[in-house]
């Protein structure tokens, strides 16, 4: 377009900027209303907590009540310093970190497995599945998590009683056996959606790659192996990130879960940790401690996904 | 290219991830549902009340009795509204509430609450208000509403702690309700030989019993000269902690936490025959009995188990607030005044009232679920029978630290001991969180 403008003759150029500067501005115009939810809902939430984790809240009225108001007090990084040198963070973060090796894997593999069959000749009719495995992930996390809640409990489950009548005595409770609990509602939530994400990488494979493969005499494994596995790498990568963003964030398993034991502490995950502190049930407390948590916590996060992508890179040039 | 492409998409989920992490972090504003108090209109004053009553079915609702003074009083007109979520959750709510000047006239705020509220300038000096009411309500409810001298509202219900007990199954056994703490660990083994369990305990409701059981005797806070001294470690917190532990070591308690869908199911099949909880239980246990235990039950006050005498503690209990930015404190009050004298609607949501002005009637079905017994009245003396403990602002964080210990204890990871030693910590470390000035011995 503005090739050509400068090709032309005067006239027409000034006609054609002021084109240009119309599709601009309607441009802007299409752009407007995602700008202002993407500042009202994520930027300035964001400036805000950011500056607030420079903040702790101090009563300042005097007497042994404070005389009943606290005022914000600029503290510099003593937030970020109790968040770093902090046992309870640091627990958590290996909590979700155990978590994350543990839970990520095992869906991943699960729904690339989901996805191949799908997308192979031995299933006919494959919307059925692909509901029915989708279907999970419609149901919000919370109502997830107290499903399995009494899934889990030891007097009305079938899974603990079934369990039971053939000799095998579960405690889904018991304090080492917490994680895979938590890990297990994430996979049933989001095998689902993974595979989905497979499937499409999948079916994008120009299906001519198979009938070479055919005619040279590879068989159906041999296709899954050698054709499709490499094909759906950069889709696994992306599985991959988001999976593990969100298991550093484990939020919705613990809170729910704590509600019948006690022994999920109020800082078992970060993010928990995070809305302890803001509602005062976690000392120090306030939105500055919290604040700070969530920002120590988003940059872990940042640099162990730039770090898979990397070690992803390497892998794959070499 | 394809490398390129794929450390773009890197940054981006970095970058996402970051974004993610801390859009979760944001005060949540108010929804709202509170305006506030300043829309006057022709002499015409609009209240806004936030509850948490129960509010279910049966029960007189909260709207329907506000309905009635919105009828005779077309100058002072109340909307009231229900907050579903936790108390804790109230709170943060209020908090938030205040800072954007959004906040409702009156709030449910629990005794244990209001220093921490008060610290954290969520509630109104009423106290030039309330004193012509003061008269309708009980003495140490009252007391419960002030802070600092300060008055802040009016009392609605309490919570003395009581012990239930089924009396059929206790004449089975041959057991009569123990008045030492010997006995009653003589009686909880007897009991648990058969697989049925006279004591609970409860971790989550932890931080609010132990501090009331031993606070019973003395209490835990004290304001000298202006400063606090904690002192966690008294007779009573000894009793109650060598109670526990003797119960746990003898396996004569029932242990799943109160929130478990198992520990009603374990009240409705009778294994749990006695427990020790706070009046206001009395409906949700009946609820959970049902016609199984219809009849068997019975009221008692706590024993001397304790080092505690005669004396009980508060569990809960709340009243209502005026909060911060009202703008009609008068208006507000005289409506507390009649809403919270209001005892047939109030004991109808299963309040045992703080309102001196009428005796509360024991519900029918409360008669027969006790075997006849005049439930109210038992309540009452309960209440009688309640030592003040002082809680000091951020007491939510040390409920909380006490429950997580006690939890471990019941696991046998800890001692029951250790929550009372976590108390101690965790009071001196939220008070200098706080600001509040502690006072060296």
């Amino acid at each position: 377009m503005s090739r050509q403008a400068t090709s032309e003759a005067g006239p027409r150029k000034r006609r054609g900027s002021e084109i240009a500067r119309r599709n601009e501005r309607t441009g802007w115009a299409f752009m407007l209303p995602f700008c202002i939810l993407f500042a009202v809902v994520f930027i300035i939430p964001i400036a805000y907590a950011v500056y607030m984790s420079f903040f702790q809240q101090v009563a300042s009225g005097g007497g042994a009540y404070g005389g009943g108001e606290m005022i914000n007090r600029f503290v510099g990084l003593e937030n970020f310093r109790y968040v770093v040198t902090s046992g309870a963070f640091w627990s958590g973060i290996g909590r979700v970190l155990l978590y994350t090796i543990i839970q990520v894997p095992v869906m991943i593999i699960a729904a690339l497995a989901l996805a191949m069959l799908l997308d192979s000749f031995i299933i006919k009719h494959v919307t059925p599945y692909r509901l029915g495995y989708f279907l999970p992930y419609a149901i919000p996390g919370a109502i997830a998590a107290i499903i399995w809640v009494f899934l889990y409990n030891d007097q009305f489950s079938p899974i603990v009683k079934g369990l039971a009548a053939i000799g095998v005595h579960v405690n889904f409770f018991a304090p080492n056996a917490l994680i895979v609990s938590m890990a297990n509602i994430t996979t049933w939530t989001f095998t689902g959606y993974n595979m989905l994400i497979f499937l499409a990488a999948l079916q994008a494979i120009p299906r001519d790659l198979y009938e070479a493969a055919r005619i040279d005499g590879a068989n159906g494994f041999q296709i899954a192996i050698r054709i499709k596995l490499p094909n759906v790498r950069g889709a696994a990568l992306l599985a991959m990130l988001l999976s593990i963003i969100g298991s550093i964030q484990l939020f919705n398993e613990p809170q729910v879960m704590q509600t019948v034991d006690k022994g999920i502490s109020n800082s078992y995950t970060p993010m928990m940790m995070a809305l302890n502190t803001s509602r005062g049930i976690l000392t120090p407390k306030g939105d500055g401690p919290a604040s700070a948590i969530a920002i120590v916590m988003a940059l872990i996060a940042g640099v162990l996904a730039a770090l898979y992508a990397y070690i992803e890179g390497k892998v794959n040039e070499s | 290219m394809k490398s390129g492409s794929k450390r773009m998409m890197a940054a981006v989920a970095a970058v996402a991830a970051m974004s993610m992490a801390l859009a979760g972090c944001g005060s949540s504003g108010g929804s709202g549902d509170g305006k506030s108090g300043d829309s006057k209109s022709g002499g015409k004053v609009e209240l806004t009340y936030l509850h948490r009553l129960p509010d279910k079915q049966g029960m007189t609702m909260v709207k329907d009795t506000v309905a009635r003074w919105n009828k005779d009083h077309p100058n002072i007109q109340v909307k009231a509204t229900k907050f579903n979520g936790s108390p804790g959750d109230l709170i943060k709510k209020l908090e938030t509430d205040v800072k954007a000047g959004n906040a409702p006239d009156l709030a449910q705020v629990g005794y244990a609450e209001l220093p921490e509220v008060y610290t954290k300038g969520i509630v109104e000096d009423v106290t030039s208000e309330v004193g012509k009411y003061s008269k309708d309500f009980a003495e140490g409810p009252t007391k419960l509403m002030s802070v600092d001298g300060k008055a802040f509202g009016l009392p609605q219900d309490t919570g003395p702690m009581v012990y239930y007990y089924n009396k059929t199954e206790f004449d089975k056994l041959g057991i009569k309700v123990p008045t030492t703490a010997e006995e009653f660990v003589e009686s909880a083994r007897k009991a648990a030989a058969q697989g049925k369990y006279i004591m609970t305990y409860q971790p989550d409701g932890a931080g609010m019993a132990f501090s009331a059981l031993s606070g019973a005797s003395s209490p835990w806070y004290k304001i000298k000269d202006g400063k606090w001294v904690v002192n966690v470690d008294t007779p009573g917190s000894e009793a109650t902690a060598d109670f526990y532990q003797r119960l746990l070591d003898a396996k004569a308690m029932n242990l799943t936490p109160s929130t478990d869908p198992s520990y009603a199911g374990a009240f409705h099949d009778g294994s749990i025959i006695g427990s020790i909880d706070a009046a206001w239980n009395a409906p949700i246990m009946m609820d959970w009995i049902g016609d199984a235990g219809k009849g068997q039950w019975r009221v008692a006050q706590i024993g001397d188990w304790f080092k505690n005498g005669k004396k009980t503690g508060p569990n809960g209990g709340s009243g209502v607030a005026a909060i911060k930015g009202t703008k009609h404190k008068a208006e507000a009050m005289e409506f507390l005044d009649w809403f919270n004298t209001q005892v047939p609607d109030l004991t109808s949501q299963g309040l045992i009232v703080a309102a001196t002005t009428e005796k509360a009637k024991t519900p029918q079905s409360w008669t027969e679920f006790f075997g006849g017994q005049d439930v109210m009245s038992e309540f009452a003396t309960a209440n009688d029978n309640m030592g003040t403990f002082t809680y000091m602002p951020g007491f939510s964080a040390v409920s909380s630290a006490v429950g997580e210990a006690a939890d471990k204890a019941g696991k046998g990871q800890g001692k029951v001991a250790d929550a009372f030693d976590e108390a101690q910590k965790t009071s001196l470390a939220t008070l200098k969180d706080y600001g509040l000035p502690i006072a060296k011995d």
